[in-house]
């Protein structure tokens, strides 16, 4: 790449067409630079710094590359560096700090969010009356009360002014004020938070079901990371280990008293929150800890890794395998060959999803079509054999289209003379195929092979379309099926555990099956580098 | 000179953004609300008449209904959630745990809904909901064919079998497979139990009844059936519901979602009746619920409380089956239910509806505790491996308990 035109312009040269692009990309970079701090401001108020600071650092990239004359080069790459950082880079440094987080069900708010939450919080205070009211209304469109305390007395109040006694029954006009409709009443309310009534020292508040003067109910001081209940006094502090508001005097009489007193006993529990104010907080590696010391690990782990290995070399292999001959075959000569072509890709061009229900529909005991034609054909999908053999052969049926065209390809791409020359030295159709079109085609395809197994060892959506990766296995400790790979099993685990989603532990999941294709793809490639070898020889 | 420009385009692009987050802020009070494809053509229709008659937008905006709940989780917290989404009762024990519920108090409007549906949405003694319609399975049968609706399981097995052998039907009682849902009302019949339940208390997390005597008893008749060849496998609800249709079983438990859907356009002869030998089954209730992060959370209360809840409003909307009805919102909400609401109730006229809702009367509240969401899964593959012939029915359930008991450490 070369360090741009810039310095190849002869010094002095007026810069006409620069200026249109300099201000076509001045107000690009403004329009960028708003959203991104629109969006930076909005994430910074909900607490989540993470994507805020991930934003400002890819904004600050970019215009780092738009404004500096030396790194002109980059500018027309700078827009799919940031789409890489935000929609590659970014989730992947995202899920291992999820996996370090107790993110999920119980800890889905930011401590930020959860404060808000209880901030806008109120309460009526001891001195304070409830009023039931009426709302009353003038030609001007201004608003009045009548309130009854519990006690029948009534006051009149318009505005922000003194509150009247007033006696009697609630009457349909008064002081130029009708009545105001159920409508109008309710209308009252679209703009309650800013609608309030009567004196400074005694200012109401208008809910759906009464007027008083409101408190609010809780306050949060940052310096000491607690939150004071004003109705009832009582003092709740964070604890960042657990990601709970904790009861703080109670918890410090209880560790004075016993050292070993555990904080998840003095867990702030309101009226709306009723298993705790959580949050989320840092926890370390106790998902790791969690995941390696879990039933789900002593128990079917093992047989569901292997299974999965299984599944994603077989499925590789008998894809590749049909879509070669079919390759092949096609490289014929025949009546009808477009046709067979175009027919043989329509797997490929109906979404899977819809492919594997029809398989599976296929399959159905009662009225599938597999056990009208053979009769005797025992439930597939109450037996574990069964049900991976038939995952298999669907997975080969959506799978071999791809293979047949790559294939199609990568043989038009082998230099025919190379068969000549083999012709002449007397080798056959066989020794042919094997010694000059499988070693070309698998440095070209071999890449793909090993994606192709990657994929497959992440086909969530065929093992959990099927059969939802049952029969289950019958005496594990924890659920499992019989066709779960790691993914399906990663699933069930984390989103079906201690109630709703647990994101932490997922992601700690995720992690480690990670690892695991990691390690399989390296070792994978040491392969293809065997074969880049043997094309060199060849 | 450059200086400045970059000097001019921080300032610019500061006030841009800080433009925009006040006018965030400035927008004029509307209500979102979140429905699945039945209620969203009812709620537009409500809608319209809300902004006609109280002033105020009410936007609709149409969900898949398991999606609600997962997008409420997400959106809320971020400030873009709804301010009233329905749902079902048993999320609120969820939701409740991330503090996105809002604490409703219907006042006296409390007695004019079923008490069971209120339970439903109570939560640690805290009111949740407005429910709109509960639902619940019931024995459906055949009439042509059975002529008598068997007093217990037994006799089911009996009748299934004396069926069968005279070749009238190909099986006689027919279960839907993949959740144990269906399989509960059975279990109930036996003595069996999920979790123990208290009067006034609620669910007992300590006290799992999956591997009691009824339940097993429960999963023995099961797979009596089984081995009596009485049972087809692999019975989704289609499946199951064409073995009806093809009066190839005589006997199904179903809730009222099959009649607009299945038993009606079928033309097959159909009855309705409570669950045999006693059983129970769960009681699901839908309703509104209001999210704590709302902005217009009074207003929400008054759209549900003062609106929907009226008795002196009637609108006319046409259904996602295309059929126009008039009513109060509420008798509009309880098409195709039983409704929570009692005045839509009493009025209730479609006797399918009033059947289902007899064999609800001593239905139990779905549990909404957290835990239930550990149960499901272990529960239900317990009885799809008897179902296959995997293991037998007591070591099935004990299993179950001890995955469940294994998961609530």
């Amino acid at each position: 790449m070369t360090t741009g035109t810039l310095t190849q312009r002869p010094v002095g040269t007026p810069a006409i067409p620069g200026v249109v692009t300099l201000i076509i990309r001045y107000i690009g970079l403004m329009i960028v630079d708003a959203f991104a701090l629109w969006l930076i401001f909005s994430l910074i108020n909900d607490g989540i710094w993470e994507l805020a600071v991930a934003i400002a650092a890819i904004t600050l990239l970019v215009n780092v590359i738009n404004l500096r004359p030396q790194l002109k080069p980059l500018r027309w790459m700078s827009p799919a560096f940031a789409l890489l950082a935000l929609g590659v880079i970014y989730p992947i440094v995202y899920t291992v700090y999820v996996a370090f987080t107790n993110y999920g069900d119980g800890h889905l708010l930011t401590k930020v969010q959860a404060v808000q939450l209880l901030e806008r919080r109120t309460y009526v205070p001891e001195t304070g009356v409830r009023y039931s009211w009426e709302a009353f209304l003038n030609e001007a469109g201004e608003y009045a009360l009548w309130l009854t305390d519990r006690d029948g007395n009534a006051f009149f109040v318009i505005g922000q002014g003194e509150l009247q006694p007033v006696s009697g029954e609630i009457p349909e006009t008064y002081q130029g004020f009708r009545r105001a409709t159920r409508a109008e009443r309710t209308r009252l309310l679209t703009v309650a938070a800013s609608q309030q009534f009567g004196p400074e020292d005694n200012r109401l508040s208008v809910t759906r079901d009464f007027v008083a003067v409101l408190a609010p109910r809780y306050r949060y001081d940052p310096s000491t990371d607690t939150i004071t209940d004003l109705q009832t006094g009582t003092v709740f502090v964070g604890n960042d280990t657990i990601g709970f508001f904790i009861d703080k005097a109670a918890y410090e009489a209880a560790l004075a008293a016993n050292p070993d007193a555990r904080p998840n006993d003095f867990i702030m529990r309101i009226e709306g929150f009723p298993a705790g104010v959580g949050y989320r907080t840092v926890i370390g590696f106790a998902n790791f800890d969690r995941f390696f010391n879990s039933p789900a690990l002593r128990g079917p782990l093992i047989s569901i890794f292997l299974w999965t290995v299984v599944f994603a070399f077989s499925s590789v292999a008998t894809t590749f395998a049909l879509g070669l001959l079919v390759a092949l075959l096609m490289q014929g000569k025949f009546v009808g060959r477009r046709f067979f072509r175009t027919m043989l890709i329509v797997p490929y061009a109906i979404p899977a999803l819809i492919s594997v229900v029809t398989w599976r529909g296929m399959f159905q005991p009662q009225f599938g079509v597999f056990s009208q034609i053979i009769p005797g054909l025992p439930n597939v999908f109450a037996d574990g054999t069964l049900t991976r053999i038939a995952i298999l052969i669907v997975n080969l049926w959506l799978g071999y289209p791809y293979f047949m065209l790559i294939c199609s390809g990568a043989l038009a791409a082998i230099p025919a003379d190379l068969y000549e020359a083999a012709q002449v030295d007397g080798a056959n159709q066989f020794q042919a195929f094997r010694f000059i079109t499988m070693p070309l085609l698998l440095v070209s395809i071999g890449p793909l092979l090993i994606s192709s197994f990657t994929f497959n060892f992440n086909n969530y959506t065929l093992i959990a379309a099927f059969n939802d990766g049952n029969p289950v296995i019958a005496d594990s400790p924890i659920p499992a099926g019989q066709t779960d790979i790691l993914i399906s099993y990663t699933y069930r685990v984390a989103f079906s555990g201690q109630g709703g989603a647990d994101f932490g532990f997922a992601s700690a999941i995720s992690i480690v099956i990670f690892v695991i294709v990691g390690t399989v793809t390296i070792m994978q490639m040491g392969l293809t580098r065997r074969w880049e070898e043997v094309s060199r020889n060849v | 000179m450059r200086n400045k420009i970059v000097a001019f385009l921080l300032i610019a692009a500061f006030a841009f953004g800080a433009f925009g987050t006040f006018n965030a802020q400035a927008q004029e009070a509307t209500l979102l609300i979140w429905a699945d494809d039945t209620r969203a053509p009812i709620l537009e229709a409500l809608a319209v008449k809300f902004k006609e008659e109280f002033g105020v937008e009410v936007r609709v905006q149409q969900l898949g209904f398991g999606d609600i709940r997962s997008q409420v989780k997400t959106a809320s917290p971020a400030g873009e959630g709804p301010d009233i989404f329905i749902g079902a009762h048993d999320w609120i024990g969820e939701l409740s745990k991330d503090g996105l519920l809002e604490p409703m108090d219907l006042g006296e409007l409390t007695e004019k809904f079923a008490p069971a549906a209120l339970a439903g949405f109570t939560y640690e003694g805290v009111l949740y909901g407005m429910p709109y319609a509960t639902e619940n399975v019931a024995f459906v049968y055949n009439p042509e064919i059975v002529k008598e609706v068997p007093a217990d399981f037994e006799e089911v097995q009996k009748l299934s079998a004396e069926l069968v052998a005279s070749g009238v039907v190909k099986y006689g009682f027919v279960r839907q497979s993949g959740d144990p849902y269906h399989f509960f009302p059975i279990q109930t019949a036996f003595g069996g139990y999920v979790f123990g339940y208290e009067e006034g208390v609620g669910y007992d997390a300590s006290d799992l009844g999956i591997d009691s005597e009824g339940s097993i008893a429960a999963l023995k008749w099961f797979e009596g059936m089984i081995a009596a060849g009485l049972q087809p496998a692999g019975v989704d609800y289609d499946v199951m519901h064409t073995l009806f249709t093809n009066k190839e079983a005589a006997m199904i438990i179903t809730g009222p979602w099959a009649l607009g859907d299945r038993l009606r356009p079928s033309g097959v002869p159909y009855a309705i009746a409570p669950i045999p030998g006693g059983g129970k089954p769960f009681l699901g209730v839908q309703g509104f619920m209001i999210n704590a992060f709302s902005k217009n959370k009074e207003l929400a209360k008054s759209f549900l409380l003062d609106f929907v809840a009226a008795e002196d409003i009637e609108v006319t909307a046409t259904g996602k089956d295309g059929v126009e009805r008039t009513g109060t919102p509420m008798a509009l909400f309880g098409f195709d239910r039983p409704s929570a609401f009692l005045p839509a109730l009493e009025k209730l006229e479609d006797p399918d509806l009033i059947a289902f809702g007899m064999a609800g009367a001593e239905a139990l509240a779905m549990p909404a505790i957290p835990e239930m969401s550990s149960v499901w899964q272990a529960w239900g593959n317990a009885v799809e491996a008897v179902a296959n012939k995997q293991v037998g029915a007591e070591e099935a359930f004990k299993t179950a308990a001890e995955q469940i008991r294994n998961l609530l450490k």
